[in-house]
């Protein structure tokens, strides 16, 4: 048997492409969806029931249908109602955020209400508002708290966004199942996407462990 | 609806006793539980009144009510004549009312330099420098001064409480709450607590104080409310209370407590 590993060689430039790529994704769509996960967050702490029932349905059907099927329901089935085709890329975003802010959402809701009543309290006491007890006293304890989780979130996105190669968009993943169409070496190719993606994920799944050992019993 | 639920007797008229906190018929319920019942007494201006009585028995529920932290099921809260769940008052309310609670509460991701001026620089809107004079003054006051930079976790339960004092006054309230301040403290710090309580006490401001330190209701309160299951069962002033209570049943709550009538003067003279 003969390897070609100078394929791997040869195509390192289109390799790195699609790295690049893979971290802007990752990059940017958790930038998006911390945001987005804080506002699901507070749309399911409403005193409103519709708004509660609305934003529920929301989270548990991204949290409960595969992300392959939501990134292509965005490309092919949301442009059918809308009568708007985004980009490969912008779809990807589209489709990434509506999921990981689902799972944000989740663990932002839990980091609020861990925070004990009495701490509300004690803000409400010297006269601030509850927008103010929950931007200052409430959040910044809440997050130190949700950190670990969306760490985890953060590792477990930067892998699935090889999903997204099913649209088209050319990150490493579809970099990767393209030269090794090209070329019909599998081994290599496939050896150096995850060689590529295990340098990438493990230095991340390190960090992740130390945020957990750092902020766990943050009180 | 502003004409009077009770009227005296139970408000108690003195030349210059303004009630400057009134409850009047006071009840709340949770699901069955009749936590409060017609509860009715009022704190007059510069008065400690301390509230006693068996745990569960309302004390702490009735404290949340004053700075509508609780919503009423019936009767009314006046503070400085106005309703305190009346619409939009309860923010106005909490301004002038400092509240110290049993676990504290204090903001653990802020110094305690910084748990001090939240307050003030946020609702009165004070700038930091003016805010943090006013809280170094109050760390001196509570013998903290070098704390000011600490955590919370790095501080004593006594310490912490004694944060927690401060941080109340830094908004200048004309009411100080106490929801068992000492209950949550090893026995060694609770000295250091009820003293700071005891030179405010001094210095005029008025403070409704639920305890079960009956050393510090004895020697400090000008007037003693006795609850008992959602009720006030007896209220009157300390000598009456420890010295020849009317009710049995206050006879032998503090009979539980290891007091047994003992004169004021009695103990007075034996520390």
């Amino acid at each position: 048997m003969t390897f070609h590993w100078h394929v791997v060689w040869d195509n390192l430039d289109r390799f790195a492409t699609g790295a690049v790529l893979t971290v802007e994704l990752t990059v940017l769509t958790m930038a998006l969806s911390i945001p987005g996960g804080l506002l699901l967050a507070f749309l399911r702490l409403s005193p409103f029931g519709p708004v509660r029932v609305a934003t529920t349905a929301f989270v548990e059907l991204f949290r409960s249908t595969p992300l392959i099927l939501q990134i292509y329901w965005v490309y092919y089935v949301l442009p059918t109602f809308t009568e708007i085709q985004f980009p490969a890329f912008e779809t990807a975003i589209i489709g990434l955020v509506c999921n990981v802010s689902s799972y944000n959402s989740e663990t932002f809701r839990a980091g609020i209400v861990s925070i004990r009543t009495g701490q509300w309290n004690a803000g409400l006491a010297v006269g601030m508002t509850k927008a103010q007890v929950m931007g200052r006293i409430v959040l910044p304890q809440a997050a130190m708290r949700v950190l670990p989780a969306l760490a985890t979130t953060w590792v477990s996105l930067f892998k699935d966004t090889s999903l997204v190669s099913v649209i088209n968009v050319e990150e490493l993943s579809y970099q990767s199942l393209k030269i090794r169409t090209e070329t019909f070496t599998i081994l290599e190719v496939l050896t150096a996407m995850a060689t590529i993606y295990w340098l990438m994920g493990y230095p991340q799944a390190k960090l992740v462990d130390w945020v957990h050992r750092r902020y766990k019993a943050a009180e | 609806m502003s004409a009077p639920l009770v009227s005296p007797p139970f408000l108690r008229v003195g030349a210059e006793a303004a009630p400057i906190l009134t409850f009047e018929k006071v009840s709340k319920r949770y699901g069955n539980l009749l936590a409060l019942s017609e509860v009715s007494f009022q704190i007059n201006r510069g008065e400690v009144v301390c509230l006693i009585g068996p745990s569960g028995s309302g004390k702490s529920t009735l404290l949340r009510c004053a700075n509508a932290l609780e919503m009423l099921d019936g009767g009314r809260v006046t503070f400085e004549g106005a309703d305190v769940h009346g619409a939009g008052d309860a923010r106005r309310v909490r301004q002038r009312m400092g509240m110290v609670f049993q676990n504290f509460e204090l903001f653990p991701h802020l110094t305690v330099l910084r748990n001090i001026t939240i307050g003030p620089t946020t609702v009165l809107r004070l700038d930091t420098a003016a805010a943090d004079a006013r809280a170094r003054a109050l760390l001196h006051k509570v013998g903290l001064s070098d704390k000011v930079g600490q955590h919370p976790a790095a501080l004593s339960g006594g310490q912490q409480q004694r944060v927690a004092i401060a941080r109340a006054l830094a908004m200048e309230p004309a009411l100080m709450l106490f929801d068992e301040p000492t209950s949550a403290l090893d026995p060694e710090t609770i000295g250091e607590v009820l003293s700071v309580m005891k030179a405010l006490a001094d210095e005029g401001m008025t403070m409704v104080v639920v305890t079960h330190e009956m050393d510090f209701a004895k020697r400090v309160a000008d007037w003693i409310v006795v609850f008992d299951q959602g009720r006030v069962i007896e209220q009157g002033p300390p000598k009456q209370i420890f010295e020849a209570p009317t009710v049995p049943r206050t006879r032998e709550f503090l009979s539980h407590l290891g007091w047994h009538g003992e004169s004021i003067a009695e103990i007075s003279a034996g520390e």
